[in-house]
């Protein structure tokens, strides 16, 4: 037998509980006001008006502040397990926060009251946390075992800086036109390179090494979770490097890269979840099972428009709803994984071989979460097919059953947050 | 107390280390496979040990589990835990009978 090569028997310890728990706080946060002004959105959404400035302000309350927010949390968490590594600052990690919040905020109520000075005082803001958080990542990042999970995170970090680059030039835009025409194409690329670049690997990545732990299914064939890494990075370079080539070619290639890549990532997740051991499934694990067949939806409708163009309002609305509400769900699946381990490893871990500690499954109702994770994805249908549709009345009726699930998840999570031994 | 009585078994100490769980699975050490090895000489005991996967973050956990369920077997005083990667962990280590009571 083989001692351990770190010869440590404690290992690399994991940041303090507040530093992911205060942006899992935040997430939530957007989570709730997120969920809550798609019912206001809904008669834009069901007209596929998504240049509004609200519907990009919803949209950002999404993809900034639950997505990238939950991300940023999760990975300060995650380095250790996936990489051996603690996060590098610990202290950064807390200003970024600092930055990124108010800003976030402020770009938000920039974009919803159409106040572009406030808006693009709110990207720099903003723009300053993530910087601050890449700068955080990439020095974690060096020295690390290169794996498949090292080169998905580092291919993510850096389409986190590309989004940003674009995100920040479309902000600039509102106070100072400059782009005309060129609008459309800049958006979609700054969509496609946040959404397949940065969230998806960051997804492939953490999965990889999540799924087989919380499912038990060591030994299934991992090789569509490298096609997957590869296919998304190449596919979205090519997308930024392409995107002011005039010509469908600059669009198709790199568009079917990265539907290849969802795809193989698909595959990689049915293959975890078909290997696993545990005959039972869990909540988090059915609600992100749910998540990945609503992201394989979104990749066929892009596949679908990809090949007819995406001149339809409507039907570009729904293609992008699918995919962020899936990435939405996966995440909030995760949360039902990530939090009860946080709050027992804090809490009742120390105990541990003293007293009998309650299991993670113990530590909230299977039963309510179970019903927010039903109205989640009934809510998430309904949003998705009302907007396909064209009928707000759907549209809304979605939005209130999601937000029903979005509170009940929230409310479970802080009542979590607060349990301890007795 | 005679000098039979007082010296600790390996199956008492293996016995004692079901008390630390894999909170996230739901079943304890011993019969998710992961403890390899359990040696007594003279009140230490060496337990080799796994876990599912390299980089576990219940590491830190299941070390001072491990530490405290053998301390407190009568005759234990020095407990020397041992984390191995070989042979690899693998759901099929899994007490079998036990999995399918849960």
């Amino acid at each position: 037998m083989r001692a351990s090569p770190l010869g440590a028997l404690t290992g690399v310890e994991p940041p303090p509980f507040n530093l992911p728990g205060s942006y899992f706080a935040v997430a939530l946060l957007c989570l709730v006001l997120g969920g809550a002004g798609l019912a206001v959105i809904a008669p834009e959404l069901a007209q596929g008006a998504y240049f509004s400035p609200r519907v990009t302000g919803v949209t950002h309350l999404f993809t900034l502040g639950w997505i990238t927010t939950s991300i940023m949390g999760a990975l300060y968490q995650f380095f250790p397990v996936a990489l051996g590594k603690e996060v590098r600052w610990v202290g950064l990690a807390r200003v970024t926060l600092g930055f990124y919040v108010p800003g976030l905020f402020a770009f938000v109520a920039g974009m919803l009251g159409a106040w572009s000075s406030l808006t693009v005082a709110g990207a720099l803001l903003l723009g300053a946390g993530v910087l601050l958080f890449l700068l955080n990542t990439a020095f974690t990042l060096k020295g690390a075992r290169r794996d498949l999970t090292w080169w998905a995170l580092a291919f993510a970090a850096g389409f986190l800086l590309l989004t940003l680059v674009i995100g920040g030039a479309l902000a600039a835009n509102l106070r100072w036109p400059f782009m005309a025409a060129a609008r459309p194409v800049a958006l979609a690329t700054h969509l496609h390179v946040a959404l397949a670049g940065w969230v998806l690997l960051v997804m492939v990545g953490v999965a990889h090494r999540l799924l087989p732990m919380f499912l038990l299914s060591h030994g299934a064939e991992e090789r569509l979770g490298r096609f997957a890494v590869g296919l998304l990075a190449a596919g979205v370079l090519g997308l930024f490097s392409l995107h002011h080539v005039p010509s469908r070619w600059a669009r198709l290639v790199p568009g079917a890269a990265m539907l290849a890549g969802v795809v193989a990532f698909l595959l990689q997740a049915r293959a975890f979840y078909r290997h696993r051991k545990r005959p039972d499934l869990d909540v988090g694990m059915r609600l992100a099972g749910a998540s990945l067949m609503l992201l394989g939806i979104g990749a066929a409708s892009g596949a679908a428009l990809l090949g007819v163009g995406f001149h339809h309002p409507r039907a570009a609305t729904a293609y992008v709803l699918t995919v962020i509400l899936g990435i939405a769900l996966f995440i909030a699946a995760h949360y039902y994984k990530i939090i009860p381990f946080l709050v027992w490893y804090h809490r009742f871990g120390p105990l541990a071989g003293r007293q009998p500690v309650p299991r993670v499954a113990e530590l909230f109702s299977s039963r309510w979460a179970g019903t927010a994770a039903q109205l989640l994805v009934l809510g998430a249908v309904g949003l998705v097919s009302g907007t396909w549709l064209g009928s707000g009345r759907v549209v809304r009726i979605g939005s209130i059953f999601f937000l029903a699930g979005v509170m009940i998840e929230s409310v479970q999570m802080i009542l979590l947050s607060r349990r301890r031994p007795a | 107390m005679n000098e039979a009585a007082a010296a600790p078994d390996p199956r008492t100490v293996r016995e004692a280390l079901r008390a630390v769980i894999d909170p996230e699975v739901g079943l304890d050490i011993v019969t998710l496979g992961l403890v390899y090895e359990v040696e007594i000489e003279e009140g230490t005991a060496r337990v080799r040990f796994t876990l599912t996967t390299p980089g576990c973050p219940l590491q830190g956990v299941i070390v001072r589990g491990v530490t405290e369920a053998a301390l407190a077997v009568p005759g234990i005083e020095r407990v020397e835990p041992e984390l191995v990667w070989e042979p690899r962990w693998n759901p099929e280590m899994i007490e079998e009978e036990a999995w399918k009571q849960r």
